[in-house]
């Protein structure tokens, strides 16, 4: 309580000094004004008087200073204090502010992105009443070391827990959602325990939700749809419900239409109930589901996995054969999309030890930047010393300046971040995910805020302290020594590894902009060697495997008769998209200089279509598909053959797929030979290979069937005019010929690389800003180095050149280790991008060049030169500063 | 004992309530030159020192102060005790008495001599 009061009382004197101080004033001047007619009264003069008084006071500035820190917050004062400065310092060194409050907010920019996706994935967050508690319950195969989706077993059994309830599972079941005759098109769809609707705080916008009633096998079929499909396919019809759709290939009674935002499980758009029909009875077999479930009240997430475990060894004992192996595991059900085990969290600490290291080096510049301005202000701090100024003061202060340009920086590093989350990371994610959760959320957050005050500390620490505890270190030693201000201060050897990595870096990251834009290049200069922008391709899924022959076969006579179309063709994998490469042998038994080709499985009529001559021998002819006959292209005869006759050459796959496939993967250790194919013609290159991997690609074509197919895309060859304008069409001709068929991804032939493009433009762009950021910082901390170097020896030049050295010499050999850190540096960084550019080399195809060309080594040791030039651009101004030194003056400075 | 001892860390205070619960209110340089009588000029106060002392008891609620006018006729700021503050008397004498007495014993036992 009497803490308290007192606290509060300090609060008080800390908002309104004023009062308290000028009272205290008087106090005191009345006690020396006592004491003083006291001590007159003992016989003293005045003004003997008044000294002893004094005196006896012991310093009145003193006792003010005690009774000023004992009335307010002297702590929080200093703070204030030091944020002010630390203010007037960013507007007193404008280029430092600029350039180390940029790599900062760079630093802060990168941690926050960083961490932001990866929280999604880490730590992520369910936007639901319930979120907290959700679990997703599966089974693990500890044989496999992978998880048993076959757990419609587990899943009944599971049912009767007391830790969890609310238990449900879902299961996917994408689907053509058929609304009219020109609009079929493949909807998210899940068959769902109605469970997941309480979970999720589902509350319909229209209709209803499902009810377990929907659930029996004979109750009629209803769907539950999403906003967006309400809202596009349905124009937002406000009867949809009761209207009857077409699924696939039956017909649902539309019931209700959930709002906006509403994805459970996952990214779902279309809802049907989860049949109890569907529910197999023998373990481990049925249909993959995934179960979710909540856990009961009063319940937690251990004793969960406790009960789950000894039902688990429960049925380990009563089913061996099938459930030996099993592991029932439980974990937060946002967990899902994160990838399990060890590599996940082997890349999750790789990527806090990127952020680290980036932070650290970034910051650890910074450090060097202010290092060198705080030597400028040595004099004052050895003063500030002397008047009992302790170290941790003086590290505070530092850090404290580092801080409010940290906080400068903050403010542009979470502006930016803000903008690069919703635009890239969300685009960059959706390219690489086929649908995103419905909790993904890049918006800000307080969390980001905490992450972002986090590294902004951080990186104050990093940039602030290090260089105060370098600066303070042996201050009062060089306070005695008189040696302040005249060259005892140096930098250490940990300056010294940071100028070397940094000058590498900076040689480094031009050069990786470089490799990145030539690897753009080859998306622009990449030729298919046919008219890409006149063919729709169409990812064709299809559940019913045994008839997707006859059905596709159906689909090409519809399609084909369309007006506008030219041609229809199957194959596996659309060209200019990657295919696999197999290792190959030839008949010859010689062992050819390059002995991988890229296999393309294609429909007979696949060349013709694509509207290529035959340039030796002959086409496929119908009869050829899936019989051991092989077409090549001149990649193939230029890189294998070495341009020697193609046809009627043997050719065989060293590690064949299964009989039927033979072009699949097949086993490494195997040491069977696939069977022998023969070269019956040659094309020109048709897009086998693709500008995603390196080197030119050795096409070699096999006429599958269209049963043999692992994917299967139809290539739709349009005269005029866009492709694009006839896949309503195409969709209709689907629609009509089987409702099952799936159209999935139509897209032009020549923007399937558009997404890989897209992504490699964005780590270009980051590459730049990362050159800029080293560049910058790199030009600034030499010149802050040589600055330094300067103001320190400045009377040592002085003297020099007083004795009669040649100016030039002395400013050599004061500059000499600096320069030699910088060259040192740019021979590293060369070095390194030698070895990147030998490695890259190494990972083209064999038989290409895999040793860099006297030109390549020429080329890299020109931009290291010319880096070594830009690198020097910092000295300029130092230099001339040095040279300009005149000796009388120097010698008068002191 | 020729010299003077400085005053003893945390005695400070205890002394300065005492002299208040002695004389009544009292202004700061009263209150020191009262400490040194008492002392019978073995202890010497740095007057300075007083001052903090003084604001730390006002602002823990064991003193009170208002300017007032001193025998001299000059205006000085006067200081009371409040009912916390002889509460606090009775605890800390309490202690030093326990303190004093084990120092005393411990002292005066033969094996200590």
């Amino acid at each position: 309580m009497r803490a308290l009061r007192a606290w509060i009382s300090r609060i008080a004197g800390f908002v309104r000094p004023g009062k308290a101080e000028r009272e205290f004033a008087a106090e005191l001047e009345s006690h020396i004004e006592m004491h003083t007619d006291d001590n007159i009264r003992a016989g003293m003069t005045p003004a003997e008087a008044r000294r002893r008084a004094l005196a006896q006071i012991g310093g009145v500035a003193g006792v003010r200073e005690a009774h000023r820190d004992r009335r307010g917050l002297p702590a929080i004062g200093a703070l204030l204090f030091d944020f002010r400065l630390g203010g007037r310092m960013l507007v007193k060194y404008p280029g430092l502010t600029i350039v180390g409050g940029l790599a900062m907010a760079f630093a802060i920019w990168a941690g926050l992105v960083i961490f932001q996706v990866l929280g999604l994935f880490t730590h992520p967050t369910l936007p639901l009443s319930q979120g907290a508690r959700l679990v997703e319950v599966r089974n693990i195969d500890l044989a496999a070391n992978d998880e048993e989706p076959r757990i419609l077993y587990d899943f009944l059994q599971w049912q009767s827990m007391r830790s969890l309830t609310e238990i449900g599972a879902w299961r996917d079941s994408s689907r053509n959602l058929i609304v009219g005759p020109a609009d079929s098109q493949p909807v998210n769809a899940t068959e769902m325990s109605v469970s997941g609707f309480r979970v999720a705080d589902g509350k319909p916008l229209m209709g209803r939700m499902l009810v377990e009633a929907d659930q029996q096998p004979a109750a009629p079929p209803v769907a539950v749809i999403g906003h967006s499909i309400w809202r596009d396919r349905f124009h937002s019809d406000p009867n949809v419900v009761g209207r009857n759709v077409q699924l696939g290939n039956e017909y649902v009674t539309v019931v209700g239409v959930m709002p906006e935002g509403f994805g459970f499980p996952i990214a779902h758009e279309l809802w049907l109930p989860l049949k109890t029909d569907l529910v197999d009875r023998t373990p481990r077999s049925g249909p993959s589901i995934t179960v979710f479930a909540l856990i009961a009240p009063g319940q937690t997430m251990k004793t969960a996995q406790a009960e789950l475990t000894t039902m688990g060894r429960r049925a380990a004992a009563e089913l061996p054969a099938t459930h030996q192996r099993l592991e029932p595991r439980i974990r937060p059900f946002a967990m899902m999309v994160t990838p399990d085990g060890p590599d996940g969290a082997a890349i999750l600490y790789s990527v806090y030890f990127f952020v680290g290291l980036l932070l650290v080096l970034t910051c650890g510049n910074v450090g060097l930047l202010l290092f060198a301005r705080a030597a400028s202000r040595e004099a004052d701090l050895v003063v500030r010393t002397a008047l009992g100024a302790s170290r941790s003061r003086i590290v505070a202060q530092m850090f404290v300046e580092a801080l409010v340009l940290g906080g400068l920086a903050a403010v542009v590093g979470v502006t930016a971040a803000d903008l690069a989350l919703r635009t890239w990371a969300m685009t960059f994610l959706k390219a690489n995910m086929n649908a995103m959760p419905f909790w993904f959320d890049l918006g800000l957050s307080p969390g980001m805020f905490v992450t972002a005050i986090a590294l902004t500390v951080a990186a104050a620490a990093v940039a602030g302290i290090m260089p105060a505890l370098k600066i303070t270190r042996g201050m009062t030693h060089r306070l005695k020594s008189n040696s302040a201000g005249s060259g005892g201060l140096q930098f250490g050897g940990v300056w010294t590894v940071v100028i070397v990595a940094q000058v590498a870096a900076t040689v480094i990251f031009p050069a990786l902009v470089y490799w990145e834009q030539s690897q753009l290049r080859r998306f622009e200069d990449f030729s298919a060697g046919f008219a890409t922008e006149q063919f729709l391709a169409v990812k064709i899924e299809s559940d019913d495997k045994e008839r997707l022959a006859p059905t596709l076969e159906e689909l090409r006579r519809k399609v084909g008769g369309l007006p506008g179309v030219q041609g229809v063709t199957f194959t596996e994998r659309v060209p200019t998209t990657s295919r696999p490469f197999k290792r190959i042998e030839l008949g010859s038994n010689e062992e050819p200089l390059m002995n991988q080709a890229t296999v393309a499985a294609v429909d007979p009529s696949y060349l013709e279509t694509l509207g290529a001559p035959v340039l030796a021998g002959r086409g496929f002819t119908l009869a050829d598909a899936g019989t051991r006959v092989a077409i090549v292209d001149q990649g193939f005869v230029d890189q294998v053959l070495q341009g020697r006759n193609a046809v009627g050459q043997q050719v065989r796959f060293r590690y064949p797929g299964p009989p039927e496939r033979r072009w699949s993967p097949g086993n490494p250790d195997s040491p069977e030979r696939g069977d022998w194919y023969e070269v019956i013609g040659v094309v020109r290159e048709l897009g086998a290979g693709s500008p995603t991997t390196a080197g030119r690609a050795a096409g070699f074509y096999v006429p599958a069937t269209l049963d043999q197919y692992d994917q299967v895309h139809l290539l739709v060859h349009v005269g005029s005019g866009d492709p694009m304008a006839i896949a309503p069409k195409v969709r209709e001709a689907a629609t009509a010929v089987a409702p099952s068929l799936r159209l999935v991804g139509l897209q032009r032939v020549n923007q399937v690389n558009d997404d890989s493009a897209w992504t490699m433009t964005l780590w270009k762009r980051m590459t730049i800003a990362l050159s800029a950021v080293g560049l910058g910082l790199s030009l600034a901390g030499i010149y802050a180095v040589l600055s330094f170097t300067v103001a320190r020896r400045t009377r040592d030049i002085g003297v020099r050149v007083a004795l009669g050295a040649s100016r030039r010499r002395v400013v050599a050999a004061t500059f000499r280790r600096p320069l030699f850190q910088i060259t040192l540096g740019v021979v590293v960084g060369t070095a390194l991008v030698v070895t990147m550019a030998v490695l890259l080399k190494y990972t083209e195809f064999s038989g290409s060049e895999t040793a860099l060309t006297a030109v390549d080594i020429a080329m890299i040791v020109a931009y290291g030169v010319v880096m070594l030039g830009v690198c020097m651009l910092g000295c300029v101004a130092p230099t001339r500063r040095a040279l300009k030194i005149e000796p009388t003056i120097a010698l008068r400075a002191e | 004992m020729t010299e003077k001892n400085a005053v003893w860390q945390g005695t400070l205070s205890l002394m300065v309530l005492r002299t208040l619960l002695a004389m009544g209110e009292q202004h700061g340089y009263g209150i020191a030159r009262r400490i040194e009588q008492t002392s019978e000029g073995k202890l010497s106060i740095n007057y300075g020192t007083l001052y903090p002392s003084l604001l730390r008891l006002e602002q823990e609620g064991l003193i009170t102060s208002a300017w007032g006018v001193s025998d001299n006729n000059r205006k000085a700021k006067f200081y009371k005790l409040t009912r916390s503050g002889r509460k606090q008397i009775e605890h800390d004498t309490r202690q030093w008495a326990e303190t004093s007495a084990i120092m005393t014993r411990f002292l005066a036992s033969p094996e200590h001599r």
